[in-house]
This record gives C-alpha cells, structure tokens and sequence, in this order.
C-alpha cells in the first residue's frame, strides 16, 4: 500500500477533530513569520540604535523584540495543544476502531494470526502513530515552513551572503543523507535485536514455572545474554553514526559563522560593497542557528513517520481482514419461550476446501429433549459444538432453530436461543460477577438462580470477597474444576433455550460433574440441550444418543439400544469413552 | 524506606554508574572542551566584529577571527563526538548490565511472586522502564555534564564581558527555571499514570483477545468494546493533560532566554551608548545568553528523564528486593547433606501440614501421610479440593511451613532449593510449551538420544508421525499449534526424559494420565510403579493425582482430599470398602449403580 493512501484512510479518525488539526496548520505561518521576525528585530536594535549611537527609541524597539518572542510563546503553546488533543483523540478512535473490529473478526482469524500481534496494532502501533501526529507530520510542515521563512529574511537582508552559506548545502545534504542511510539499517538492526530480546523475554516469563521445575535457570540465562549482547552491540554501532552525525551539524554551524566573519573581512575592501554589520552578523549567526536545528531533529521525525507508516501499514492490514461471522438480522418470534427446537438437515463443514469434518449431518433435537453426541477424537463433535455456538460460520446444509435457519438469526436472538459451554475455560482479568456477566447487566434474581443452580454458588462462597473476588491473570486463583463450573453458570445466566454442552473431560472429578449434572437436569427438564457426552452417567441418562464417526451419524438410540445392537457404540463403552480424549480440544 | 532525593537512581548509580566511572570521566572532559571551544567562538566573534568596525586597516584581524572561529568549530565536530560516545556507550553496557541482572532476578524468584505480579506488568519493566534507566546513564548524565559545563563556561565568559548585565539575564531565566521545575513535578506525576493505564488498557485487551471464543459465543463484543473504550478514555484525558502541560512548561525557558535577549539589546546597547562596552562585546554576550538557551531547553527534558528514570528504577528496585522464597538459605545450619549426591529415590513424610496460598483461604489443612522410597501415592478429590496444591507444596514451588515435610529425615525447606528441583519431576495439569522444537521442548538440555524412550511411553509417536517435521516440528506462536492433549503429552514426555534413570526422583504427576488412552496408561503406571517385572531400574518415589481410578489401584496408597483436608486414606481396596466418596466414584467409572 503506498503511504499517502495509509494516511487518507485515517481520516474518518482525523475528522471529528478537523477543527484542530487546521488551527495547529493555520499556526505554522504564523509561528514562521514570528520566529523568523526575531533576528530582524533584533538586527534593527543593533544597527540602527546601538551601533550608531542613536538612544531615542531604543527600548521601544527592544520591547518589539521581547514581544515578538511572547507572541511566539502563545502561537506555539496554541499550536501544541491543538496538534496533542487532536492526536490524542484521534488514535483513541483508531483503536476504538480496531477493538470493535478485531472483536468481530471470526475464529478462523485467531487460530491463524498469534494474539501477541494482534494486541500490538492497538498498543505500540497505535502509540507509534500518535508520536508521529503530534511529532512527525504537521512539525515536519513546520520546520519547512520554519526554514523557508528564515532563509527569505536572510536573503532579504543580504543576498549573496545567503547565497555563498548556500553554497556549502549540497555537501551538507548528502551528508545527512549517507549517515541517515547507514542509520537506517543499523536501526533496523537494533530494532530486530530488541525483538527477539523482548519475546524471548515474555515467553521465558510467561514459562517460568517450567524452567524453574526443570532447573533450567543457567541454560536460559546464558541465551538471554547472547540475544542481550546483540541488542548492545547493534546499538554501540548506531551510537557512532549518532554522534557523529550531531557533532557534524553542531560544527558546520560554527564554520557558516567562521565563513561570514571572512566574507565580512573581505568586503571591507571594497570600495562600494554594503559593509557586514554587527547586526547582520548576530541576525545570520541566529539565523544558522534556526536553520541546523530543524536539519538535526529531521532524521528523529522522518523516524517518527517510518515508523508510524509501518505501523499503519499493519494497523489497516488487520482492518482490512474480512473474516467475520456475518450477523442475522432475523429475530425470533416473541412469545415462543418454552421452545428450543433444533434441527439439522445434511449439514456439512470443512476448515480447509474440501476436506469435510461434518459430512452430511441430520437430526432433530426436540424441545426439552437431552441428546448425547459422542464418537472418538476426529469425528467432528467439536465442530458440531463450534458451528452451533456460532464460533465457525459457512456450514451447508441447514440448521434450525425454532424453525428458523441459524445464519440468519440476530446476535441477540441467537443468544437467547443458545448457550455454549466450551471444554476449554476462559477466564478474565476481574471479577467473579464480571465472568459471569461478562459485563452485560444481568438481573440479581436471575444471577443468583444461575448461581445456585449450578453450584457456582458454593464457588463464590469459596472465596472471601464472594462475586467481587477478583480473578486472576488466566484465572490462577480457580482450579479447573471451578472453572467449569463457572463456565457453565456463565451459559446458565442467560437463560437460553438450548444448551450445548461440551463436557470436561479431566478437569471435573465424577462427583463434582455429578453435583453439575444435577443442577443442569433441573434446568434441561426445561431446556433442549445437545451433550458433547464423556461421562457415562450422562450418557446413559440422555434421551437419546447419537453416534458419530468420521463426521457422519453412525448410530443414534438409547443406551440400551445401542448396546444390544453391539456397534461403534459398544466398543466405545468397552474402552470407557474417553480414550485419548485430550486431542477433542483440537 | 530509601529516604533523600531520588533515592533509587543513586541506588542505580552505585550499582551501575559508578563502577564504569572512567568512561564518564573521559566523556565529562570531553564536553568541558566542547563547551570552552563553543564559548570561545562568541569572544572570537567579539573580536572580529570590533575590528570588523575599525574598518579596512584592520582586515588581517578579522581574517584571523574567521580562521580561528573555523578551527574551533572544526575541532568541536571531534571533541563531541566523543563526548556523545563516551557517555553513550558505558550506557549501552549498563543496560545489557541491568537487563541481565533483572532476568536473573526473574530466574530466581519463585510462584508466590508471580502470584502477585501480571506477566504484562513484569514485562514492562524488563523492557520500557529498563529503557528510561539508559536514558539517565546516557542522555540524562550527558545533558547534565554537558548544561553545568555549559553554565559555568559561558557564564564565566558573560560574567567577563560584564557583571552586571549577567545578572540582569539571570532573572527572566530564573524565574522561567523555577517555573520549569514546578510544572516537572506535576508531568513525572502524569507520565507515571499513563504508564501504568497503558499497561492496564494492554492487559486488559489481552484478556479480552485470549477469550475471544467466549466474548463472541456470548455476544459480548458490545460490552467488552465498551470497557475498553472506558480505559483508553482514560488513557486519552492524561495524555491530553500531559500534552497540554508539556505545551506550556517545556517553551518556558526559549521565552525567558528571549525575554533577556530583549532586555539585554535595551540595557546593553544603553552601555554601548555610554561607552561601558563595545558593541561586538554586546553581540558576543548575546549569542552566548542564546547558546545558554539550548543547554537550558534541554534540562526541561533533563528533569522529567530523571524522574522517569527514577520511577522506573522504583519498580525495577521492586522486583530486585523481593524475597525469594528460599527458605534453606537463611538456615545454613539445618542445610544437610542436600548438597551431596544421592542414590535412592526420597522418602516423603507429610506431618500436620498446612499450607494457604499469600492472602488466600486454607488450602490444605493438617495434612499427615509417609511414602517410603520408591513407593506411591495416588491423590484423588473433587476440584478444588487442594490436589494441585499439594503437588506444587511438594516441588516446592510453594514452601510449606518448616517441619512440617520431611524428606529422608530432612526438613524440605531446608535442602538445597537446585539440588530439590533436579530430583523432583513435576508435569503440571497445564501443559507449557515454549516456541522451539518437540525435541527441545521434551529435552530442555538433555542429550537428543534419550528422549526416545519417554517419547514412546508418553504415546507420543503417533502424534509426530502426524506433524510436518515429527519431533522437530516447531510448536507455540511461531510454529504449530498443538492440541491440549497433544501438549500434555508432550510435556508427559518432557517429565519422563527428566526423571530419567528414575533411581532417585520424586514424580508428580497432576491429572496427566488422562492424555493417554487406558492401555497406554496401564503400561505407563506399571513401568513408573515398578511393577513391570522386567524392569531393571528402581522405581522412583511418585505421587499422582488422576480421576481415573484405573490408574489409583495400582498405586500403594491413595489418599482422598475435601476442602484440603484428608478425608480417607488407605489401599485401594481398604477404600473400596468403605461407603463414601470414592467407593461412590469407583462405581459412577464402573457403570454400576
């Protein structure tokens, strides 16, 4: 993507804020003008006053000066301030942006893309923008204007002076530009030192407990340091082009000085030449000054910008993913609460074209029946889970509820419909309340009924802040078993129709699923619900059973049933169920 | 507590800054020059611009000026050079100093510290506030030497040229310095705060990224967008309120340096008038108030780098001070022969233990069982019922409190915490993987060729024979990512390659032997128990939670945990025959009513 085109499409961001951004551009002439003003003013004191020994109006001419300078003060001031908020207003949108987006975005994107790089466009990425907006772009228009402005008064003040300084411009351009090339990729250098210092890092502190149990702690350090002394030479190398270059324009400056003082001298001997006053000297001598400064802070700025083009790059680059699970706008009918009918019709589904997981699944749950799904690893009983949950879209083939087709139901009546209870547990940085609720507002009664129902309760009563006992980074302080639980009085707390369940496997011991599975029946003699079953006891209380292999329906009947009939069904009781099932989180 | 001005960057200094002091030495004499060179220009100038006056017969000295002026600035493109690198390179060094150290600390700290701490927060400090550190040794050390050497230099000229008009430039850019430092106070204050909102917005997007199957099964896209947007609203009100006082502090001093310019052309061209000065003098002291002017913006930078710097090594200075929860190295007298080879695997002797996590309820409550060298004990509970718990008090992860584990005789806590971790073999219920190889992941140092044998009895084989590259496939975020099951077994693996020739481990094994299926796990539990009979290696010592009643049976003992309390301990079959929990379990896994 070229760069001017990254930018423009920040400007839905940029807009609200337009008002600003033009002040802070409208400023910059101003700033110039006043700023270039300075030495004029000061020159004026100088030649027409002090040197020619002329008191009358000296002071009102020094406090021109003086005004001069506050003036600038105030433009400046203006100038900051509008530039800052309206950065600041505009990456809080940007990342308002990407949040809202990358929540929408469909699993298939999360299984691809590591969460690590993900959190990076809306933290450092954003942050390297917001430096260049209120450091790189618009500053950069106002050293141009800056220098623009001082070199029309120093030719206006003295042509050919200029033009001899001018002259030494050419060598001192291509100057900047080798050390700034030589920088560059030192810098990119430096900057992947730092990275790989940096994951390594956060990895080896996110593994801690790991390398410790295994006394890994002398390995570790030892390729902590090699990584470590790369990032410290790259930078050592850098350092020398950084300084180097500093010292340079700090020098050069004070030979343009050297220069004029040896113009001036030269011209003294001739006859009809305008002489080099004191004051032109002091005005060139700030002059110069004004003109290297901008030059000496570019390279940072044009930094500023690389940067905060790549980073902008990889900000639009995720907007621009368009995997998302494409929301229904169909709600269902009011009234039909103590429904929950599901049926399926030949419904298919592949991660990768062609590759089928679901291959042409049929079958009806009616409403408050309790159907088991079981089947060994790879038969397709988590996909099933996934594309019910509405995690996975694109299925063929079609699934109804309560009559009408899943992908065109609303958000907001799926969740009504259905609720999910995934193997995996996922907790959150706060509260127990905030688990639950997952920060919608959820009425006490129904909380508490949810609580209580599925022995969540008793998990609250746990700890000593009760709901408000703050969870964890990944819910250290909850035990696998409690985390399920709460999980499923997460799904409970919305009261759906149909529930789909798929049941821990090692997390639970048998008598804890068993306290579960109580408070679940009590609810399910309400509820259609689908068990992703490894439990006996639930299968062999469920209404039904159904039997996949290989992504089809194999089998389908009671327990009994199925046992007499001495099929895929038998020989999965025989082995106990939960033969290897660790893989089903796959 | 560290009392006095900035107690942790002289905390920092000692440490760090001090040993290197030659080269900070060398840098400091470098910019004293810079500065007598730079100052020396503005006199140069003086000359040159009176004599400028004088007219055509003194053109040789003007000529002169200009040359000596070009050497001058010739010579600084040297001196500063240096200056800037030798200030900036011991820099370099003590922040690869510091980061090393840091890690090493990190290395050594123990669970309950990182109980306290979030991942993203330690991290922080290990990368951004490490970087503010090197801003004090490198930028902060040669601004400060470069503003006091510029002060003194160019004021001693100024003072030269005339007293009195020093003075009278001293007083706009006083007050400004004043002023300056007021404001400093109040953006280290700010600056502090974003910081830390920064860290909290990344965090707390983090958590929302790593659940985000739940936040979408949910729908709660909305609410959880809405959070966020709270927290970098946050973020935004004290960047703007940074901005806004950075826009008014940090100009302060360009306004206070021209407002003595000003003031300067007035009394100074009234001396000129009056004959107390010339006027290249009067040029020269103005060029040198606008050098002093540079020096003086940048110490507006100088003092939030050093309050940066401090609040960042505040933070660093935290993770250095905190305990380390190694009990043994504050007994030396009760420190055995922990140190000394052994050759049998630990007899274990559990004596009214209790244990609670730091600020937590009772996790385990008065807990008595013995496994004698090379026996087992299998550990069966509901959740919640302090299982893991007691495995991570075992490994020491967490010290239990003295007495109260006996190891061969020996108090646990107070054997060597190295020598303890090297005989115990841990496998966790979560799995941990880093992003390297199968083979380096089961490895962690081990010579490849043994890992065969664990890769074979953790059933692995048929999972790598599925993988791109077998067993050196690369797992984790840049590689494949494997499934729950397929990590644990992995990491089953990685467990039985460190145990090794098993002669003198402890295992503890959390809820693992639910990754294999049940034939893989009878012939897993036989071998470990040492009940293969063509074993030919002593068993080791384990200690195993599982569900599976399968695997208990084999184990000598089994001990049933409630609420972190024993609630029957025994044979398999003593507990089998008696009503309760587990016989109630044993017939939920049997089928049987």
């Amino acid at each position: 993507m070229k760069t001017p085109s990254l930018w423009s499409r920040l400007w839905p961001d940029i807009k609200p804020d337009w008002p600003r951004f033009a002040i802070a551009i409208a400023s910059v002439p101003l700033i110039s003008a006043l700023g270039a003003a300075q030495p004029v003013l000061m020159k004026r004191v100088l030649d027409e006053h002090i040197v020619v020994a002329r008191a009358d109006g000296l002071w009102q001419a020094a406090l021109v000066y003086i005004a001069a300078v506050a003036g600038s003060f105030v433009v400046e001031g203006a100038y900051t301030v509008a530039l800052s908020v309206g950065a600041e207003n505009t990456i809080f949108r940007l990342r308002e942006r990407i949040v809202r987006h990358t929540l929408s975005l469909s699993q298939r994107f999360f299984e691809r893309q590591p969460t690590g790089q993900v959190l990076t466009r809306a933290t450092s990425d954003v942050e390297a923008l917001s430096e260049a907006l209120s450091q790189g772009s618009i500053s950069i228009l106002l050293d141009v204007s800056n220098m623009a402005a001082v070199l029309l008064a120093m030719f206006w003040l003295d042509a050919r002076l200029t033009l001899a300084l001018l002259g030494l411009a050419p060598p001192l351009i291509a100057m900047i530009e080798f050390f700034r090339r030589r920088m560059r990729s030192l810098f990119a250098e430096v900057r992947d030192a730092l990275a790989a210092l940096n994951a390594f890092t956060a990895e080896r502190l996110a593994g801690i407990e790991t390398l410790q149990l295994y006394a890994q702690e002398a390995r570790t350090q030892e390729r902590f340091r090699s990584l470590d002394a790369e990032h410290r030479d790259a930078n050592v190398k850098n350092n020398f082009y950084d300084a180097s270059l500093y010292a340079l324009i700090d020098g050069i400056s004070s030979m343009c000085v050297a220069l004029m003082v040896y113009w001036g001298a030269r011209r003294l001997g001739v006859a009809d030449a305008s002489g080099v006053t004191v004051g032109l000297v002091v005005a060139f001598v700030d002059y110069i000054d004004r003109l290297f400064r901008p030059l000496r802070e570019f390279s940072g700025k044009v930094t500023f910008l690389q940067r905060a083009a790549a980073s902008l790059e990889k900000i639009f680059w995720l907007l621009d993913v368009d995997e998302h699970i494409t929301p229904g706008s169909q709600d269902l009918p009011a009234g039909t609460h103590a429904s929950g009918r599901l049926a399926l019709r030949d419904v298919r589904f592949a991660y990768t074209e062609g590759n089928d997981i679901l291959k042409g699944i049929t079958l009806t749950v009616e409403p408050g029946e309790v159907v088991a799904v079981v089947g060994r690893t790879g038969s397709g009983k988590s996909t099933l889970v996934r594309l019910l949950a509405r995690v996975h879209d694109g299925y063929r083939g079609s699934i109804e509820v309560d009559g009408v087709e899943l992908r065109e139901l609303s958000p907001h009546s799926v969740r009504r419909a259905i609720g999910s209870v995934r193997q995996e547990v996922q907790l959150f940085t706060d509260t127990l309340r905030f688990n639950l609720t997952l920060g919608e507002d959820v009425n006490a009664e129904r909380l508490q009924e949810a609580l209580e129902l599925t022995n969540a309760s008793v998990i609250a009563a746990r700890h000593p802040a009760g709901l408000d006992q703050p969870i964890r980074e990944r819910g250290a302080n909850v035990s696998a078993g409690e985390g399920q639980i709460l999980a499923l009085a997460r799904a409970m707390v919305r009261d759906p129709e149909i529930v789909i369940l798929d049941e821990a496997t090692a997390s639970v011991d048998p008598l804890s699923e068993r306290l579960l599975q109580e408070g679940i029946e009590r609810v399910f003699a309400r509820k259609t619900c689908l068990v992703i079953a490894h439990r006996l006891s639930t299968i062999v209380n469920a209404d039904r059973i159904i039997v996949l292999e290989a992504g089809e329906v194999a089998e389908m009947g009671t327990h009994a049933e199925l046992i007499a009939l001495g099929g895929a069904y038998a020989r999965l009781y025989a082995e106990g169920f939960d033969a290897a099932e660790g893989t089903t989180t796959a | 507590m560290p009392t006095g001005l900035f107690p942790n960057l002289r905390r920092f200094s000692r440490r760090y800054v001090l040993p290197r002091w030659r080269w900070y030495v060398a840098g400091t004499f470098a910019v004293v020059l810079t500065n007598w060179m730079a100052v020396r220009i503005p006199v140069e100038l003086a000359h040159g611009l009176d004599a400028l006056r004088a007219g055509a017969s003194e053109q040789a000295t003007v000529a002169q000026a200009a040359l000596h002026i070009f050497l001058f600035g010739a010579a600084i493109i040297v001196v500063r050079t240096a200056s800037r690198l030798w200030f900036f390179t011991p820099a370099r060094v003590i922040e690869f100093d510091l980061r090393e150290d840091l890690f090493a600390q990190f290395l050594s700290l123990q669970p309950d510290f990182y109980a306290t701490f979030r991942t993203g927060d330690l991290l922080s400090r290990a990368t951004t506030d490490i970087t503010f550190a090197r801003a004090f040794a490198g930028f902060a050390t040669l601004q400060g030497a470069n503003i006091i050497a510029a002060l003194i230099t160019a004021l001693g000229q100024m003072a030269a040229f005339s007293p009195k008009l020093t003075a009278l430039a001293a007083v706009p850019i006083g007050i400004g310095f004043l002023v300056v430092q007021q404001g400093s106070a109040r953006l280290m204050t700010l600056q502090r705060d974003t910081q830390q909102q920064q860290g909290m917005y990344a965090d707390q997007l983090l958590g929302a990224l790593q659940g985000i199957s739940t936040v979408q099964a949910f729908n709660v896209e909305g609410p959880f967008a809405d959070r966020l947007a709270a927290q970098a609203g946050l973020l935004r009100q004290n960047n703007v309120a940074l901005a806004k006082l950075r826009a008014l502090v940090f100009p302060l001093f360009t306004v206070s340096g021209g407002i003595a310019i000003g003031l300067l052309l007035g009394f100074g061209g009234q001396m000129v008038l009056d004959g107390e000065l010339t006027a290249g003098a009067l040029a020269a002291f103005l060029s040198l108030v606008a050098y002093l002017i540079m020096p003086l913006r940048l110490m507006g930078f100088l003092l939030p780098v050093f309050q940066r710097a401090e609040a960042s090594l505040e933070r660093i200075h935290a993770i250095f001070d905190a305990p380390i929860a190694r009990p043994e190295r504050d007994r030396p007298d009760l420190n055995t022969e922990a140190s000394t080879p052994v050759n049998h695997p630990p007899a274990l002797s559990v004596l009214h233990l209790n244990y609670a996590y730091p600020g937590g309820a009772p996790a385990l409550i008065d807990l008595c069982f013995e496994v004698p060298a090379g026996g087992s004990l299998g550990i069966f509970g509901r959740s919640g019922s302090g299982k893991s718990t007691l495995l991570r008090v075992l490994s020491r992860l967490h010290n239990p409190p003295a007495g109260t584990v006996q190891v061969d005789g020996h108090d646990l806590t107070a054997l060597d915490l190295d020598a303890w971790r090297r005989r115990v073999v841990f496998v966790p219920q979560t799995a941990w993987l880093f992003s390297e190889t199968i083979a380096e992941n089961i490895a962690l140092g081990l010579p490849r060729e043994t890992l065969e044998p664990a890769v074979e009895a953790a059933a692995l084989k048929l999972d790598l024979a599925a993988l791109p590259n077998g067993i050196e496939t690369v797992v984790g975020e840049r590689g494949i990512v494997l499934s729950g099951g397929q990590r644990q077994r992995v990491a089953l693996a990685r467990g039985l390659a460190h145990a090794g020739e098993g002669g003198q481990s402890l295992l503890l094994f959390d809820d693992v032997l639910s990754a294999v299926d049940h034939h893989t796990e009878q012939i897993l539990i036989r071998t470990l128990l040492g009940r293969d009979k063509h074993a030919h290696k002593p068993p080791p010592t384990c200690v195993i939670v599982t569900h599976r009643m399968s695997a208990l049976q084999h184990c000598d003992r089994v001990l049933v945990l409630d609420g972190g309390r024993a609630v029957a301990y025994g044979t398999h079959a003593e507990l089998l025959a008696q009503p309760g929990f587990y016989q109630d379990s044993w017939h939920a896994q049997q089928g049987t009513p």
